[in-house]
């Protein structure tokens, strides 16, 4: 029982980074990186004017009437 | 554009809204870790394995001063690069002025030709198939796609907000003062918005809606109108 606190302090000390780095490294992993290549991947061969005619086709400018 | 089921935020449509929820899943996870931290460490305790005597704490009390410390530098870096970021206007190609009423926005185009129009919203009784209830206005903000367009807001009695969360923009209308955002749209589509004030009765009834198209589309449609 001599000094339990303090070997028990330095053991879960130790376990509650490892759990919150594990956490947040999860959250990074997991959401993160896979939306900011989600987004890369949706602009890399991104053409504008196609997805404008498209949305032109479809009848949803009031700017630009379908042809 | 919003669905019921959404956790997060809409899709980004302007470069600031990418900063911005990339910056929100940093600060998310900073808050993730916190919790999760918080949350081992109390049920540690409630199992009584950190239970002690001890009345003099000076390390400890060193340590949970200087790290949150930490945390706070690491999430007000970010935080403050994009607060500048969003003030930066390089010479935005369009100034358009948004002026909040009860309960309708006047939009004014008046760079280049004097064109003035209110944007009602349409009742849910005259909406048409495709079209979506208490978002659609019988006029639209249309705006040139990927040019950096300056909003110049304001209202004419009293407090409403000119609010479009695809586009990571909010300002407030407050009669008496002009004030300024910018942004500018990565890709073409019709983007939705509604008043971010409480204003009155019909607060929930006067929403915005911005058409993002190609120069020439935007160049023949002012010119219709201001003919």
């Amino acid at each position: 029982m001599r000094r339990l606190l303090a070997r028990r302090m330095k053991i879960h000390l130790f376990g509650a980074f490892l759990v919150s780095v594990g956490c947040a490294t999860l959250y990074k992993f997991g959401v993160a990186e896979p939306r900011k290549r989600a987004y890369a991947e949706f602009y890399k061969n991104y053409d504008p004017m196609k997805d404008f005619e498209a949305m032109r086709a479809a009848g949803v400018f009031e700017s630009a009437p379908p042809k | 554009m919003a669905n019921p089921t959404q956790l997060g935020f809409q899709d980004a449509s302007s470069p600031i809204m990418e900063e911005l929820v990339e910056f929100h899943d940093h600060a998310l996870m900073v808050a993730l870790a916190i919790c999760s931290l918080v949350l081992y460490l109390l049920t540690l305790m409630l199992m009584e394995k950190l239970s002690s005597n001890t009345v003099d704490a000076q390390e400890v009390e060193l340590i949970w001063t200087i790290l949150p410390a930490i945390v706070l530098v690491l999430l007000a870096l970010p935080s403050l690069q994009i607060l500048y970021m969003m003030d930066e206007l390089d010479e935005p190609d369009l100034t358009i002025k948004a002026i909040g009423h009860q309960w309708y926005w006047t939009y004014e185009y008046t760079d280049f030709k004097d064109l003035t129009f209110d944007s009602y919203m349409v009742p849910t009784t005259e909406l048409l198939p495709g079209h979506f209830r208490l978002l659609e206005v019988d006029h639209r903000l249309v705006i040139p796609m990927e040019s950096p367009i300056r909003i110049i807001v304001t209202a004419d009695d009293v407090l409403h907000s000119w609010a479009i969360p695809t586009l990571g923009v909010k300002t407030d209308a407050i009669p008496g003062r002009l004030n300024q955002t910018s942004f500018i749209t990565t890709r073409p589509g019709i983007f939705y918005g509604q008043c971010s004030e409480i204003c009155g009765a019909n607060h929930s009834y006067m929403p915005i809606v911005v058409e993002s198209t190609p120069l020439i589309h935007f160049e023949a449609w002012s010119s219709l109108l201001s003919s």
